[in-house]
């Protein structure tokens, strides 16, 4: 291939992915957890621009502001929950939180 | 970045990540998007983040948790075969949606001109089409959005402040991870 | 809804109301709101029978059809609920039920007055009462027969609250329940009949029936009809669900005047009339081979009763069946005319009965009284005059309804007149044979010796019926709105040949049957002289041709077998398989979300996981394409 294609964006996005989901499967930090999500979500921001540079239309990249929006709002009630429950347990760590099982 | 056990290690790579994510948009001749990817997510989350690790005073993740236990080696080995999975699969979707339009490789041409409201907005460089498309097609999300930011942010704010109640029912019970009392949360 | 008839169908349900729930424990007033309630309808349904003005009187069909309330829609289905006095088609013949139903019921409530006045359960009583008349006067004045059905059930109801009223003996609440229970046999016959006529017809009311049955009367089947007319079999108790009346007269006695003899039973020809353009000459000719039956074998049932009651009960049974058989011939005006006079002759009987049971301590057995007519003469007298009507004694009301039966009888249908024939001799034999052991003769008991006239609250409705049962046959003497259900069929009869030849036969008849059994009866002991005379006669009259047996037999033997084995299967598939089953089912899927749901931050992650792939794997078509 002479020239980058939306395939190779395709490619890119699906690494970032899976290393977002490593992230988030192999973490215990909470704080982590969170960043791999991010990391998650930028994946799918790239291939989206990528599809709507590709075919030529805007709503990917339009998506993409509203995903972004959602992002930042998620991280800042994430963080906040976070913190809420370092002071209540002392431990970020997710293998502590387990209170919904039984 | 997922490899650094220490969270800021974690962080500053994060940051490279995302603009490297800001680069590959502006390869993308998005870039309104990628100023704002820088300036959001490096700008805003991370510092977020960083400010958050400096505060709880996480230390690099060691202990009794850090050895991979053989439930995580199995548990890691479950998601590589799933990420394996997700790469094919994507890379089969892309041969058959870039076989769909049958110009693989072809990137069209990008104008500068806007369409009309609704219809289907061309792809462009411009931040003014980019303004017109929330503006006119997106009108309703746009607003939804700004309600979901509004509320993240009281969310937020209620969150800290319950941090003082919190506190006074830790000195009496007693930090103790594992178990919880339902009916002091409640209060 | 015409105004006046809204009021008419409300006060006895107010009065039920109010009694039923305000009034339980002071019988007194009970008794007199519900009489009250009584003279109301009584007053207000004459009112509405006379004041006919020509703008009551719609012109066409179309504008029945657009009045009253849409009762029920489901779907297509539409029950439009009206009731009206005014229905074309029906007019004079719910006039005539309505005047019946309001006369004698009111008399019956004044006669109750004193009759129920020691009674500890008065007030249910007479809300039992009340109930009766909403339901009587709802079938009355229903414009169609799914409304017709609601009330046909009411009325079973409170025949059924009122057959119990001495609920604590055992015969009132087994004869209660078997009333309830037999009626129900021929009210399923009756819903099949509806749903059939909605789905050939497409509509259940009477007046659009009529017009359609009038536009194309080959889409009559003797199928619909029959089924129809399993709810008058019930509710008549003509054969083969005769079984429930003879028993039903545990219930008290005016009772028994009121919803067993007089206006209940009689709702069954009623319906036939009001239906009788969706009978084929096949039905027609199977109802009046049914109704003449019904009338010879009831004449032979009572013939060996000794019980007052039943004797009456089956005479009922004989008259329901004279009717039947009239409505069979195709003269209906002439069956609504025996409906009326009977109503008055037998419920002055049944009142006569009820007063000498009053006084008599609540003695029923005729071989246990005798010598009553010196002792009660008005109650004597009254109650000859009710014998002598229905014996059809020369100009006497029952001369001229029955002998127009057999009249029409004699020329239409020869084997209906032999055996109608025979049950009038019958019936003029056993009233008799009634009078003479009751009332004549020596007392032969300590009771029946000490027994005085009833007061005149009684007699007064007895005498009142008296004076119409005498004079109700004379045509002059109806009014003539009232007249006009009876008027044309009786003048068809009146047309027909052999006229001197019945009258003389119709002599004969009530003659023979009174001296045979002045013969027989005239001096009786405690016991039935027929069962030395004529044993064989006697038992076999005296088992009712063994229906309670075979009903048992068909009860224990067969359909419990059959109930248990669809115990078995319901337990089997609907309560096992499909209850159960569907329970396991959802259990089943629990397990399986329970087990998904791991508690770990991590397992989720992986759902995620699995989410996205199967969502990428559907993407990149490895489910099909899309």
């Amino acid at each position: 291939m002479d020239t980058i294609g939306v395939q190779d964006f395709l490619i890119v996005s699906v690494l970032l992915f899976s290393v977002g989901f490593l992230g988030v499967v192999l973490r215990r930090n909470l704080l982590l957890v969170l960043m791999s999500l991010e990391l998650m979500l930028n994946a799918v921001n790239v291939a989206l621009v990528a599809f709507s540079r590709h075919s030529a239309n805007m709503d990917g990249s339009l998506f993409v502001f509203f995903i972004m929006t959602v992002a930042a709002a998620e991280v800042s009630v994430g963080l906040a929950l976070l913190v809420a429950l370092y002071k209540k347990r002392q431990s970020v760590f997710s293998e502590h939180l387990t209170m919904l099982k039984n | 970045m997922i490899l650094s056990r220490n969270p800021v290690t974690a962080a500053m790579f994060m940051i490279l990540s995302l603009v490297g994510v800001a680069s590959l948009f502006v390869l993308l001749e998005a870039f309104f998007l990628a100023v704002l990817q820088v300036l959001v997510y490096a700008g805003a989350v991370m510092v977020l983040f960083l400010f958050i690790i400096m505060l709880m005073d996480v230390g690099p993740d060691s202990g009794k948790g850090a050895k991979l236990s053989k439930k995580r080696i199995l548990s890691g080995f479950i998601a590589l075969l799933g990420v394996g999975l997700l790469t094919v699969l994507t890379l089969e979707y892309s041969g058959v949606a870039t076989v769909a339009t049958d110009s693989a490789d072809h990137w069209q041409d990008v104008t500068e001109e806007t369409s009309a409201a609704g219809a289907n907005i061309v792809f462009s460089k411009s931040v003014k089409s980019f303004g017109y498309g929330l503006f006119t097609k997106y009108m309703l999300p746009l607003q939804v959005a700004g309600f979901l930011l509004l509320a993240a942010m009281v969310g937020v704010i209620v969150l800290s402040k319950k941090t003082d109640d919190v506190d006074a029912h830790n000195k009496a019970d007693g930090p103790s991870p594992g178990t919880t009392n339902p009916q002091s949360e409640e209060a | 809804m015409d105004i006046t008839v809204g009021t008419l169908l409300l006060i006895p349900f107010v009065s039920a109301a109010t009694i039923l729930l305000f009034l339980r424990r002071n019988g007194k007033i009970a008794s007199y709101v519900s009489v009250a309630a009584a003279g109301a309808i009584l007053l207000l349904s004459l009112q509405i029978i006379f004041s006919e003005t020509a703008s009551s009187v719609p012109e066409s069909g179309d504008t029945i059809a657009d009045s009253g309330v849409t009762w029920l829609e489901i779907a297509d289905f539409k029950v439009v609920a009206d009731f009206r006095i005014d229905d074309p088609e029906a007019r004079n013949e719910s006039k005539a039920l309505l005047f019946v139903v309001s006369f004698v019921g009111f008399l019956i409530h004044v006669f109750s007055l004193g009759y129920m006045a020691d009674d500890a359960g008065k007030a249910r009583y007479f809300g039992g009462l009340s109930i009766f008349m909403f339901s009587m006067l709802g079938i009355t004045l229903a414009d169609n027969l799914v409304l017709i059905f609601v009330f046909w059930e009411l009325v079973g109801f409170s025949s059924y609250m009122l057959i119990a009223h001495y609920f604590h003996t055992k015969e009132a609440s087994d004869a209660s329940k078997k009333a309830f229970i037999v009626n129900r046999v021929g009210d399923f016959g009756f819903l099949i009949g509806i749903v059939l006529t909605y789905w050939i017809f497409g509509t259940v009311n009477l007046s659009e029936l009529s017009q359609l049955m009038a536009s194309d009367p080959a889409r009559a089947t003797t199928g619909i009809a029959l089924a129809l007319a399993c709810g008058f079999i019930g509710k008549s108790a003509q054969f083969p669900l005769q079984v429930w009346l003879p028993d039903a007269m545990a219930g008290p006695t005016p009772v028994s005047a009121l919803i067993h003899a007089a206006t209940m039973v009689a709702a069954g020809i009623y319906l036939l009339a009001r239906i009788d353009f969706l009978f084929t000459s096949e039905a027609l000719s199977f109802i009046a081979l049914l109704g003449a039956a019904m009338g010879l074998y009831a004449g032979f049932c009572a013939l060996v009763q000794r019980d007052i009651k039943k004797i009456l009960a089956y005479s009922t049974l004989s008259q329901l069946g004279y009717m039947a058989a009239a409505f069979g011939l195709g003269l209906e005006g002439v069956a609504l005319f025996h409906l009326a006079t009977h109503a008055f002759f037998k419920g002055l009987m049944f009142l006569g009965s009820g007063s000498v049971i009053h006084s008599c301590h609540h003695e029923q057995d005729i071989f246990k009284m005798g010598g009553l007519r010196r002792r009660m003469p008005i109650t004597a007298n009254t109650f000859l005059i009710g014998v002598l009507a229905i014996s059809g004694v020369n100009f006497l009301s029952g001369y001229f309804s029955k002998d127009a039966i057999l009249l029409g009888a004699y020329n239409l249908n020869l084997p209906v007149f032999v055996v109608l024939y025979l049950g009038a001799i019958l019936t003029a034999f056993y009233m008799f044979r009634l009078y003479w052991i009751a009332f004549c003769g020596e007392p032969r008991s300590k009771h029946v010796a000490e027994a005085h006239e009833s007061p005149s609250v009684m007699t007064g409705p007895l005498v009142i019926l008296a004076v119409l049962s005498a004079f109700g046959g004379f045509e002059a003497l109806w009014p003539e709105t009232l007249f006009a259900a009876f008027h044309d069929d009786l003048h068809v009869v009146h047309g027909m040949p052999g006229h001197m030849w019945m009258v003389v036969l119709g002599t004969f008849a009530w003659v023979a049957g009174a001296l045979g059994s002045r013969r027989l009866y005239g001096q009786v002991g405690n016991e039935d002289p027929l069962i030395e005379k004529a044993p064989a006669l006697f038992q076999l009259c005296y088992s009712k041709l063994f229906f309670d047996e075979i009903y048992n037999f068909y009860v224990t033997s067969i359909q419990q077998r059959v109930a248990r084995i669809l115990e078995v299967l319901e337990l089997l598939f609907i309560s096992g398989l499909m209850v159960r089953g569907s329970a396991g089912v959802a259990g089943l899927f629990s397990l399986i979300g329970k087990s998904l749901y791991l508690g770990r931050i991590h397992g989720y992650a992986f759902w995620f996981l699995v989410g996205t792939v199967a969502f990428l794997a559907y993407a990149a078509g490895w489910f099909g394409h899309f």
